[in-house]
Protein backbone atom coordinates (compact mmCIF):
# COMPACT_ATOMS: atom_id res chain seq x y z
CA UNK A 1 0.00 0.00 0.00
CA UNK A 2 1.03 3.61 -0.67
CA UNK A 3 1.87 5.73 2.34
CA UNK A 4 -0.82 7.96 3.72
CA UNK A 5 -0.32 11.68 3.25
CA UNK A 6 -3.53 13.10 4.65
CA UNK A 7 -5.89 11.62 7.18
CA UNK A 8 -9.22 13.12 8.22
CA UNK A 9 -10.73 11.79 11.41
CA UNK A 10 -14.37 12.34 12.37
CA UNK A 11 -14.51 15.71 10.74
CA UNK A 12 -17.61 17.78 11.53
CA UNK A 13 -18.00 21.20 9.98
CA UNK A 14 -20.66 23.82 10.73
CA UNK A 15 -21.58 27.11 9.10
CA UNK A 16 -23.29 28.76 12.06
CA UNK A 17 -26.14 26.44 13.02
CA UNK A 18 -25.99 24.49 9.81
CA UNK A 19 -23.87 21.36 9.75
CA UNK A 20 -22.12 20.89 6.40
CA UNK A 21 -19.99 17.79 7.11
CA UNK A 22 -20.87 14.81 9.32
CA UNK A 23 -18.18 12.56 10.79
CA UNK A 24 -16.07 12.42 7.68
CA UNK A 25 -13.11 10.06 7.97
CA UNK A 26 -10.89 9.22 5.05
CA UNK A 27 -7.24 9.05 4.09
CA UNK A 28 -5.47 10.21 0.97
CA UNK A 29 -2.40 8.46 -0.37
CA UNK A 30 0.87 10.20 -1.08
CA UNK A 31 1.66 11.08 -4.71
CA UNK A 32 -1.69 9.82 -5.88
CA UNK A 33 -4.76 11.57 -7.21
CA UNK A 34 -7.83 11.29 -5.01
CA UNK A 35 -11.13 12.38 -6.57
CA UNK A 36 -14.14 13.66 -4.66
CA UNK A 37 -17.52 13.46 -6.32
CA UNK A 38 -21.11 14.15 -5.29
CA UNK A 39 -24.05 16.43 -6.03
CA UNK A 40 -23.73 20.19 -5.54
CA UNK A 41 -23.92 21.28 -1.94
CA UNK A 42 -22.86 17.91 -0.54
CA UNK A 43 -19.76 19.40 1.10
CA UNK A 44 -16.88 18.63 -1.28
CA UNK A 45 -15.53 22.19 -1.29
CA UNK A 46 -16.04 22.45 2.45
CA UNK A 47 -14.00 19.29 2.87
CA UNK A 48 -11.03 20.29 0.75
CA UNK A 49 -11.04 23.79 2.24
CA UNK A 50 -10.44 22.11 5.59
CA UNK A 51 -7.24 20.57 4.24
CA UNK A 52 -5.43 23.91 4.11
CA UNK A 53 -7.61 25.67 6.67
CA UNK A 54 -9.14 27.98 4.09
CA UNK A 55 -12.31 27.75 6.16
CA UNK A 56 -10.57 29.75 8.91
CA UNK A 57 -11.34 32.92 7.01
CA UNK A 58 -15.08 32.24 7.14
CA UNK A 59 -16.22 33.62 10.48
CA UNK A 60 -19.24 31.40 10.98
CA UNK A 61 -17.36 28.26 10.01
CA UNK A 62 -16.50 25.86 12.82
CA UNK A 63 -14.37 22.77 12.29
CA UNK A 64 -14.31 19.83 14.71
CA UNK A 65 -12.25 16.69 14.44
CA UNK A 66 -8.76 16.05 13.26
CA UNK A 67 -6.86 16.34 10.02
CA UNK A 68 -3.35 15.00 9.91
CA UNK A 69 -0.83 15.73 7.20
CA UNK A 70 2.25 13.54 7.51
CA UNK A 71 0.95 12.60 10.94
CA UNK A 72 0.66 16.17 12.29
CA UNK A 73 -2.69 17.60 13.25
CA UNK A 74 -3.10 20.74 11.17
CA UNK A 75 -5.71 22.07 13.58
CA UNK A 76 -3.29 21.89 16.52
CA UNK A 77 -2.65 25.32 18.10
CA UNK A 78 1.03 25.06 17.24
CA UNK A 79 0.32 24.78 13.52
CA UNK A 80 1.43 27.80 11.53
CA UNK A 81 -1.29 28.43 9.01
CA UNK A 82 0.94 30.38 6.61
CA UNK A 83 3.34 27.46 6.42
CA UNK A 84 0.46 25.05 5.98
CA UNK A 85 -0.85 27.01 2.99
CA UNK A 86 2.62 26.92 1.48
CA UNK A 87 2.58 23.13 1.68
CA UNK A 88 -0.99 22.79 0.50
CA UNK A 89 -1.64 24.71 -2.69
CA UNK A 90 -5.04 25.29 -4.22
CA UNK A 91 -6.49 25.70 -7.71
CA UNK A 92 -10.05 26.92 -8.13
CA UNK A 93 -12.92 26.34 -10.49
CA UNK A 94 -12.55 29.62 -12.33
CA UNK A 95 -8.99 30.44 -13.30
CA UNK A 96 -8.15 33.50 -11.22
CA UNK A 97 -4.79 34.96 -12.30
CA UNK A 98 -3.82 38.24 -10.67
CA UNK A 99 -4.12 41.26 -12.94
CA UNK A 100 -0.39 41.19 -13.42
CA UNK A 101 2.14 39.78 -15.86
CA UNK A 102 2.54 36.06 -16.36
CA UNK A 103 5.90 36.27 -14.66
CA UNK A 104 4.56 38.16 -11.64
CA UNK A 105 1.68 35.73 -11.22
CA UNK A 106 4.15 32.92 -10.60
CA UNK A 107 6.76 35.02 -8.81
CA UNK A 108 4.28 36.39 -6.29
CA UNK A 109 4.21 33.40 -3.97
CA UNK A 110 7.93 32.70 -3.77
CA UNK A 111 8.46 36.41 -3.16
CA UNK A 112 6.03 36.82 -0.26
CA UNK A 113 7.11 33.52 1.28
CA UNK A 114 10.72 34.58 0.93
CA UNK A 115 11.62 31.47 -1.00
CA UNK A 116 13.88 33.06 -3.61
CA UNK A 117 17.34 34.27 -2.51
CA UNK A 118 17.84 36.65 -5.41
CA UNK A 119 16.54 37.66 -8.81
CA UNK A 120 18.03 34.77 -10.78
CA UNK A 121 16.73 32.32 -8.18
CA UNK A 122 13.29 33.77 -8.67
CA UNK A 123 13.56 33.53 -12.44
CA UNK A 124 14.55 29.92 -12.17
CA UNK A 125 11.59 29.15 -9.93
CA UNK A 126 9.19 30.87 -12.33
CA UNK A 127 10.55 29.04 -15.36
CA UNK A 128 10.54 25.68 -13.59
CA UNK A 129 7.01 26.16 -12.31
CA UNK A 130 5.78 27.14 -15.76
CA UNK A 131 7.52 24.09 -17.20
CA UNK A 132 5.99 21.77 -14.62
CA UNK A 133 2.61 23.26 -15.40
CA UNK A 134 3.23 22.51 -19.10
CA UNK A 135 2.80 26.18 -19.97
CA UNK A 136 6.35 27.45 -20.49
CA UNK A 137 6.66 26.69 -24.20
CA UNK A 138 3.45 28.58 -24.93
CA UNK A 139 4.39 31.74 -22.99
CA UNK A 140 8.19 31.90 -22.92
CA UNK A 141 8.30 34.83 -25.34
CA UNK A 142 5.74 36.91 -23.52
CA UNK A 143 6.34 36.51 -19.81
CA UNK A 144 5.60 40.18 -19.29
CA UNK A 145 2.18 40.04 -20.93
CA UNK A 146 -0.85 40.09 -18.67
CA UNK A 147 -1.86 36.69 -17.25
CA UNK A 148 -5.46 37.58 -17.82
CA UNK A 149 -4.80 37.73 -21.59
CA UNK A 150 -4.25 33.98 -21.80
CA UNK A 151 -6.91 31.47 -22.88
CA UNK A 152 -8.97 29.81 -20.14
CA UNK A 153 -6.95 26.60 -20.24
CA UNK A 154 -3.68 28.52 -20.18
CA UNK A 155 -4.90 30.65 -17.28
CA UNK A 156 -5.71 27.50 -15.35
CA UNK A 157 -2.25 26.11 -16.00
CA UNK A 158 -0.86 29.48 -14.89
CA UNK A 159 -2.76 29.05 -11.63
CA UNK A 160 -1.26 25.58 -11.31
CA UNK A 161 2.21 27.05 -11.93
CA UNK A 162 1.45 29.64 -9.25
CA UNK A 163 0.38 26.90 -6.83
CA UNK A 164 3.53 24.83 -7.36
CA UNK A 165 5.90 27.83 -7.29
CA UNK A 166 6.03 27.72 -3.48
CA UNK A 167 6.99 24.06 -3.45
CA UNK A 168 3.90 22.46 -1.93
CA UNK A 169 3.48 18.73 -1.22
CA UNK A 170 -0.22 18.80 -1.85
CA UNK A 171 -2.36 20.43 -4.52
CA UNK A 172 -6.09 20.84 -4.00
CA UNK A 173 -8.17 21.35 -7.13
CA UNK A 174 -11.79 22.38 -6.84
CA UNK A 175 -13.48 21.61 -10.17
CA UNK A 176 -10.43 22.86 -12.07
CA UNK A 177 -11.80 22.02 -15.50
CA UNK A 178 -15.43 23.00 -15.24
CA UNK A 179 -14.82 26.25 -17.14
CA UNK A 180 -12.61 24.64 -19.78
CA UNK A 181 -13.23 23.08 -23.19
CA UNK A 182 -12.43 19.38 -23.78
CA UNK A 183 -8.96 20.04 -25.24
CA UNK A 184 -7.91 22.33 -22.39
CA UNK A 185 -9.41 19.77 -19.99
CA UNK A 186 -7.38 16.97 -21.56
CA UNK A 187 -4.21 19.09 -21.13
CA UNK A 188 -4.91 19.59 -17.44
CA UNK A 189 -5.65 15.88 -16.98
CA UNK A 190 -2.41 14.99 -18.75
CA UNK A 191 -0.63 17.47 -16.53
CA UNK A 192 -2.11 15.91 -13.40
CA UNK A 193 -0.61 12.60 -14.47
CA UNK A 194 2.82 14.24 -14.49
CA UNK A 195 2.30 16.26 -11.33
CA UNK A 196 1.35 13.27 -9.24
CA UNK A 197 4.90 11.95 -9.46
CA UNK A 198 5.81 14.85 -7.16
CA UNK A 199 2.62 15.97 -5.48
CA UNK A 200 -0.36 14.54 -3.69
CA UNK A 201 -3.44 15.74 -5.55
CA UNK A 202 -7.03 16.04 -4.40
CA UNK A 203 -9.54 16.93 -7.08
CA UNK A 204 -13.21 17.78 -6.81
CA UNK A 205 -14.98 17.08 -10.07
CA UNK A 206 -18.48 16.79 -11.44
CA UNK A 207 -17.32 14.64 -14.30
CA UNK A 208 -17.41 10.92 -13.54
CA UNK A 209 -15.25 10.29 -16.57
CA UNK A 210 -12.68 12.73 -15.30
CA UNK A 211 -12.58 11.14 -11.86
CA UNK A 212 -12.26 7.73 -13.54
CA UNK A 213 -9.47 8.92 -15.80
CA UNK A 214 -7.25 10.77 -13.35
CA UNK A 215 -7.66 9.29 -9.89
CA UNK A 216 -6.65 6.13 -8.10
CA UNK A 217 -9.18 6.52 -5.29
CA UNK A 218 -12.57 8.19 -5.29
CA UNK A 219 -14.81 9.36 -2.47
CA UNK A 220 -18.53 9.94 -2.92
CA UNK A 221 -20.15 12.60 -0.73
CA UNK A 222 -23.86 12.99 -0.22
CA UNK A 223 -25.67 15.41 2.13
CA UNK A 224 -22.48 16.15 4.04
CA UNK A 225 -21.58 12.51 4.57
CA UNK A 226 -18.84 10.51 2.97
CA UNK A 227 -20.95 7.64 1.64
CA UNK A 228 -18.17 5.55 0.20
CA UNK A 229 -14.50 5.78 -0.65
CA UNK A 230 -12.68 3.09 -2.55
CA UNK A 231 -10.42 2.35 -5.45
CA UNK A 232 -11.69 4.40 -8.39
CA UNK A 233 -12.13 1.29 -10.47
CA UNK A 234 -14.38 -0.23 -7.83
CA UNK A 235 -16.44 2.92 -7.38
CA UNK A 236 -17.23 3.10 -11.09
CA UNK A 237 -17.64 -0.59 -11.80
CA UNK A 238 -19.16 -2.04 -8.67
CA UNK A 239 -19.74 0.38 -5.79
CA UNK A 240 -21.03 -1.10 -2.54
CA UNK A 241 -23.54 1.59 -1.63
CA UNK A 242 -26.80 1.97 -3.53
CA UNK A 243 -26.56 5.78 -3.27
CA UNK A 244 -23.18 5.74 -5.01
CA UNK A 245 -24.56 3.51 -7.74
CA UNK A 246 -27.59 5.74 -8.23
CA UNK A 247 -25.46 8.87 -8.42
CA UNK A 248 -22.82 7.64 -10.85
CA UNK A 249 -25.36 6.03 -13.16
CA UNK A 250 -27.46 9.19 -13.28
CA UNK A 251 -30.38 7.97 -11.20
CA UNK A 252 -30.35 10.46 -8.37
CA UNK A 253 -33.79 11.89 -7.74
CA UNK B 1 -34.15 -0.42 -10.14
CA UNK B 2 -34.99 3.26 -10.02
CA UNK B 3 -35.05 5.23 -13.22
CA UNK B 4 -32.46 7.45 -14.81
CA UNK B 5 -32.93 11.19 -14.66
CA UNK B 6 -32.59 11.19 -18.45
CA UNK B 7 -35.55 9.08 -19.54
CA UNK B 8 -34.24 8.50 -23.07
CA UNK B 9 -31.35 6.60 -21.45
CA UNK B 10 -33.86 4.23 -19.85
CA UNK B 11 -35.60 3.87 -23.20
CA UNK B 12 -32.34 2.80 -24.84
CA UNK B 13 -31.57 0.26 -22.12
CA UNK B 14 -35.16 -1.03 -22.22
CA UNK B 15 -34.88 -1.49 -25.96
CA UNK B 16 -31.71 -3.56 -25.55
CA UNK B 17 -33.47 -5.67 -22.93
CA UNK B 18 -36.62 -6.22 -24.95
CA UNK B 19 -34.64 -7.07 -28.10
CA UNK B 20 -32.65 -9.66 -26.14
CA UNK B 21 -35.84 -11.17 -24.78
CA UNK B 22 -37.33 -11.29 -28.26
CA UNK B 23 -34.17 -12.96 -29.55
CA UNK B 24 -34.26 -15.48 -26.71
CA UNK B 25 -37.87 -16.27 -27.56
CA UNK B 26 -36.94 -16.96 -31.18
CA UNK B 27 -34.12 -19.28 -30.11
CA UNK B 28 -36.47 -21.17 -27.83
CA UNK B 29 -38.96 -21.54 -30.68
CA UNK B 30 -36.23 -22.59 -33.09
CA UNK B 31 -35.19 -25.41 -30.79
CA UNK B 32 -38.80 -26.41 -30.18
CA UNK B 33 -39.54 -26.57 -33.92
CA UNK B 34 -36.38 -28.53 -34.62
CA UNK B 35 -37.37 -31.06 -31.98
CA UNK B 36 -40.85 -31.39 -33.49
CA UNK B 37 -39.32 -31.93 -36.93
CA UNK B 38 -36.96 -34.51 -35.47
CA UNK B 39 -39.64 -36.35 -33.51
CA UNK B 40 -41.95 -36.46 -36.53
CA UNK B 41 -39.07 -36.96 -38.97
CA UNK B 42 -40.77 -34.20 -40.91
CA UNK B 43 -38.25 -33.10 -43.54
CA UNK B 44 -40.57 -30.51 -45.11
CA UNK B 45 -41.10 -28.77 -41.79
CA UNK B 46 -37.33 -28.94 -41.11
CA UNK B 47 -36.68 -27.15 -44.42
CA UNK B 48 -39.10 -24.47 -43.41
CA UNK B 49 -37.42 -23.85 -40.04
CA UNK B 50 -33.99 -23.36 -41.59
CA UNK B 51 -35.02 -19.95 -42.85
CA UNK B 52 -35.83 -18.67 -39.38
CA UNK B 53 -32.17 -18.60 -38.40
CA UNK B 54 -31.80 -15.33 -40.33
CA UNK B 55 -34.20 -13.59 -37.97
CA UNK B 56 -32.06 -14.58 -34.99
CA UNK B 57 -28.90 -13.34 -36.70
CA UNK B 58 -30.57 -10.05 -37.57
CA UNK B 59 -31.55 -9.47 -33.95
CA UNK B 60 -27.98 -10.05 -32.83
CA UNK B 61 -26.81 -7.33 -35.20
CA UNK B 62 -29.53 -5.06 -33.87
CA UNK B 63 -28.37 -5.61 -30.30
CA UNK B 64 -24.75 -4.95 -31.29
CA UNK B 65 -25.75 -1.65 -32.84
CA UNK B 66 -27.87 -0.63 -29.85
CA UNK B 67 -25.12 -1.36 -27.33
CA UNK B 68 -22.47 0.52 -29.30
CA UNK B 69 -24.81 3.46 -29.46
CA UNK B 70 -25.47 3.47 -25.71
CA UNK B 71 -21.77 3.19 -24.92
CA UNK B 72 -20.91 6.05 -27.28
CA UNK B 73 -23.75 8.30 -26.14
CA UNK B 74 -24.02 7.59 -22.41
CA UNK B 75 -20.76 6.12 -21.17
CA UNK B 76 -22.65 3.72 -18.88
CA UNK B 77 -21.14 2.92 -15.48
CA UNK B 78 -21.49 0.30 -12.77
CA UNK B 79 -24.62 -1.87 -13.17
CA UNK B 80 -25.52 -0.08 -16.41
CA UNK B 81 -22.11 -0.89 -17.82
CA UNK B 82 -22.44 -4.52 -16.78
CA UNK B 83 -25.89 -4.71 -18.36
CA UNK B 84 -24.69 -3.29 -21.65
CA UNK B 85 -21.55 -5.42 -21.87
CA UNK B 86 -23.48 -8.53 -20.88
CA UNK B 87 -26.09 -7.77 -23.53
CA UNK B 88 -23.37 -8.15 -26.16
CA UNK B 89 -22.22 -11.44 -24.75
CA UNK B 90 -25.74 -12.81 -24.24
CA UNK B 91 -26.70 -11.87 -27.81
CA UNK B 92 -23.60 -13.69 -29.00
CA UNK B 93 -24.51 -16.80 -27.00
CA UNK B 94 -28.09 -16.74 -28.24
CA UNK B 95 -26.86 -16.53 -31.81
CA UNK B 96 -24.71 -19.63 -31.26
CA UNK B 97 -27.68 -21.41 -29.65
CA UNK B 98 -29.77 -20.53 -32.69
CA UNK B 99 -27.11 -22.06 -34.95
CA UNK B 100 -27.10 -25.30 -32.97
CA UNK B 101 -30.89 -25.50 -33.05
CA UNK B 102 -30.83 -24.87 -36.78
CA UNK B 103 -28.19 -27.56 -37.27
CA UNK B 104 -30.66 -30.07 -35.85
CA UNK B 105 -33.23 -29.04 -38.44
CA UNK B 106 -30.57 -29.20 -41.15
CA UNK B 107 -29.80 -32.83 -40.40
CA UNK B 108 -33.48 -33.75 -40.26
CA UNK B 109 -34.04 -31.98 -43.59
CA UNK B 110 -31.13 -33.56 -45.40
CA UNK B 111 -30.90 -37.01 -43.94
CA UNK B 112 -33.69 -39.00 -45.44
CA UNK B 113 -32.43 -42.15 -43.88
CA UNK B 114 -33.17 -44.58 -41.17
CA UNK B 115 -33.08 -43.09 -37.67
CA UNK B 116 -33.92 -45.63 -34.96
CA UNK B 117 -36.98 -44.60 -32.94
CA UNK B 118 -35.84 -45.17 -29.35
CA UNK B 119 -32.82 -42.87 -29.40
CA UNK B 120 -34.84 -40.26 -31.31
CA UNK B 121 -37.38 -40.00 -28.55
CA UNK B 122 -34.62 -39.89 -25.92
CA UNK B 123 -32.99 -37.04 -27.79
CA UNK B 124 -36.26 -35.17 -28.14
CA UNK B 125 -36.74 -35.56 -24.40
CA UNK B 126 -33.27 -34.18 -23.72
CA UNK B 127 -34.00 -31.30 -26.09
CA UNK B 128 -37.20 -30.47 -24.26
CA UNK B 129 -35.23 -30.26 -21.04
CA UNK B 130 -32.82 -27.82 -22.64
CA UNK B 131 -35.74 -25.84 -23.98
CA UNK B 132 -37.00 -25.48 -20.40
CA UNK B 133 -33.54 -24.30 -19.38
CA UNK B 134 -33.73 -21.61 -22.05
CA UNK B 135 -37.11 -20.54 -20.77
CA UNK B 136 -35.82 -20.45 -17.19
CA UNK B 137 -32.75 -18.43 -18.02
CA UNK B 138 -34.85 -15.95 -19.99
CA UNK B 139 -37.16 -15.59 -16.98
CA UNK B 140 -34.08 -14.99 -14.84
CA UNK B 141 -32.99 -12.30 -17.29
CA UNK B 142 -36.38 -10.59 -17.37
CA UNK B 143 -36.57 -10.54 -13.57
CA UNK B 144 -32.83 -9.87 -13.15
CA UNK B 145 -32.91 -12.70 -10.64
CA UNK B 146 -29.64 -14.22 -9.55
CA UNK B 147 -31.45 -17.12 -7.87
CA UNK B 148 -33.34 -18.09 -11.02
CA UNK B 149 -30.15 -17.77 -13.03
CA UNK B 150 -28.28 -20.13 -10.74
CA UNK B 151 -31.19 -22.59 -10.85
CA UNK B 152 -31.01 -22.59 -14.63
CA UNK B 153 -27.24 -23.04 -14.48
CA UNK B 154 -27.58 -26.08 -12.24
CA UNK B 155 -29.97 -27.84 -14.61
CA UNK B 156 -27.13 -28.37 -17.05
CA UNK B 157 -25.79 -31.19 -14.89
CA UNK B 158 -28.87 -33.27 -15.80
CA UNK B 159 -28.39 -32.51 -19.48
CA UNK B 160 -24.82 -33.74 -19.39
CA UNK B 161 -26.01 -36.98 -17.79
CA UNK B 162 -28.72 -37.47 -20.38
CA UNK B 163 -26.21 -36.80 -23.11
CA UNK B 164 -23.86 -39.42 -21.73
CA UNK B 165 -26.58 -42.04 -21.55
CA UNK B 166 -27.79 -41.27 -25.09
CA UNK B 167 -24.23 -41.50 -26.30
CA UNK B 168 -23.85 -44.93 -24.75
CA UNK B 169 -27.16 -46.14 -26.20
CA UNK B 170 -26.24 -44.96 -29.67
CA UNK B 171 -22.89 -46.74 -29.53
CA UNK B 172 -24.68 -49.89 -28.47
CA UNK B 173 -27.28 -49.63 -31.23
CA UNK B 174 -24.59 -49.14 -33.86
CA UNK B 175 -22.61 -52.10 -32.56
CA UNK B 176 -25.65 -54.34 -32.64
CA UNK B 177 -26.90 -53.27 -36.06
CA UNK B 178 -24.36 -51.76 -38.48
CA UNK B 179 -27.20 -50.67 -40.80
CA UNK B 180 -28.02 -47.95 -38.28
CA UNK B 181 -24.51 -46.46 -38.24
CA UNK B 182 -25.23 -43.57 -40.61
CA UNK B 183 -28.46 -42.60 -38.88
CA UNK B 184 -26.97 -42.96 -35.42
CA UNK B 185 -23.96 -40.83 -36.20
CA UNK B 186 -26.30 -38.04 -37.29
CA UNK B 187 -28.18 -38.52 -34.06
CA UNK B 188 -24.89 -38.27 -32.15
CA UNK B 189 -24.29 -34.88 -33.73
CA UNK B 190 -27.81 -33.76 -32.92
CA UNK B 191 -27.41 -34.79 -29.30
CA UNK B 192 -24.13 -32.88 -29.23
CA UNK B 193 -25.88 -29.77 -30.62
CA UNK B 194 -28.42 -29.95 -27.82
CA UNK B 195 -25.76 -30.46 -25.20
CA UNK B 196 -23.91 -27.37 -26.46
CA UNK B 197 -27.07 -25.28 -26.19
CA UNK B 198 -27.19 -26.22 -22.51
CA UNK B 199 -23.63 -24.93 -22.12
CA UNK B 200 -24.63 -21.59 -23.63
CA UNK B 201 -27.54 -21.37 -21.21
CA UNK B 202 -24.95 -21.64 -18.46
CA UNK B 203 -22.97 -18.77 -20.01
CA UNK B 204 -26.08 -16.62 -19.99
CA UNK B 205 -26.81 -17.54 -16.37
CA UNK B 206 -23.25 -16.44 -15.54
CA UNK B 207 -23.84 -13.12 -17.28
CA UNK B 208 -27.03 -12.57 -15.29
CA UNK B 209 -25.12 -13.29 -12.10
CA UNK B 210 -22.52 -10.72 -13.17
CA UNK B 211 -25.16 -8.11 -13.98
CA UNK B 212 -26.92 -8.52 -10.65
CA UNK B 213 -23.93 -8.94 -8.33
CA UNK B 214 -20.91 -7.52 -10.14
CA UNK B 215 -19.07 -10.78 -9.46
CA UNK B 216 -18.07 -13.63 -11.71
CA UNK B 217 -20.01 -16.82 -10.93
CA UNK B 218 -17.73 -19.36 -9.29
CA UNK B 219 -19.61 -22.59 -9.39
CA UNK B 220 -18.85 -26.20 -10.15
CA UNK B 221 -21.24 -28.81 -11.41
CA UNK B 222 -22.03 -31.37 -8.75
CA UNK B 223 -22.41 -34.02 -11.36
CA UNK B 224 -19.24 -34.59 -13.30
CA UNK B 225 -19.63 -36.68 -16.38
CA UNK B 226 -17.77 -39.96 -16.20
CA UNK B 227 -16.51 -40.30 -19.76
CA UNK B 228 -13.93 -42.86 -18.80
CA UNK B 229 -16.79 -45.30 -18.20
CA UNK B 230 -17.98 -45.09 -21.80
N1 LIG C 1 -19.52 30.25 3.38
C1 LIG C 1 -20.62 29.52 3.65
N2 LIG C 1 -21.54 29.98 4.50
C2 LIG C 1 -22.65 29.26 4.78
N3 LIG C 1 -22.93 28.06 4.25
C3 LIG C 1 -22.04 27.55 3.37
C4 LIG C 1 -20.84 28.24 3.03
N4 LIG C 1 -20.16 27.51 2.14
C5 LIG C 1 -20.89 26.38 1.94
N5 LIG C 1 -22.01 26.40 2.68
C6 LIG C 1 -23.06 25.35 2.74
O1 LIG C 1 -22.45 24.11 3.06
C7 LIG C 1 -22.96 23.06 2.28
C8 LIG C 1 -21.85 22.41 1.51
O2 LIG C 1 -21.38 23.31 0.53
P1 LIG C 1 -20.10 23.03 -0.36
O3 LIG C 1 -19.03 22.51 0.48
O4 LIG C 1 -19.81 24.26 -1.13
O5 LIG C 1 -20.64 21.87 -1.32
P2 LIG C 1 -20.09 21.36 -2.73
O6 LIG C 1 -18.71 21.89 -2.92
O7 LIG C 1 -20.15 19.88 -2.63
O8 LIG C 1 -21.03 21.86 -3.77
C9 LIG C 1 -24.04 23.68 1.40
O9 LIG C 1 -25.28 23.48 2.02
C10 LIG C 1 -23.68 25.14 1.37
O10 LIG C 1 -24.83 25.94 1.23
MG1 LIG D 1 -17.95 23.11 -4.50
Amino acid sequence: MKSIKIKADNLNVYYGEKQALFDVSMYMEEKQVTALIGPSGCGKSTFIRCLNRMNDVIDICKVQGKIEIDGNNIYAPSMQVEQLRERVGMVFQKPNPFPKSIFENVAYGPRIHGIAENKSDLEEIVVNSLKKAALFDEVKDRLNDAGTGLSGGQQQRLCIARAISVNPDIILMDEPCSALDPIATARIEELMGELKTEYTIIIVTHSMQQAARVSSRTGFFHLGKLVEVDKTETIFSNPSDQRTQDYITGRFG
Amino acid sequence: MSEHIVSSYDEQLDLINSTLIKMGGLVETQLHNSLVALGDKDTAFAEEILRDDNKIDALEKEIDALTYKVIAMRQPLANDLRTVLSALSIANDLERMGDHATNIAKRVANVKINMPDTPVSEIVNMGENVQRMIKNVLDAFVQKSDTLAINAWDLDGDIDELYLSIYRDLLKTMAEDPDTITGCSHLLSIAKNIERIGDYVQNIAEDIHFITTGQALERKSEKRIKWEKV
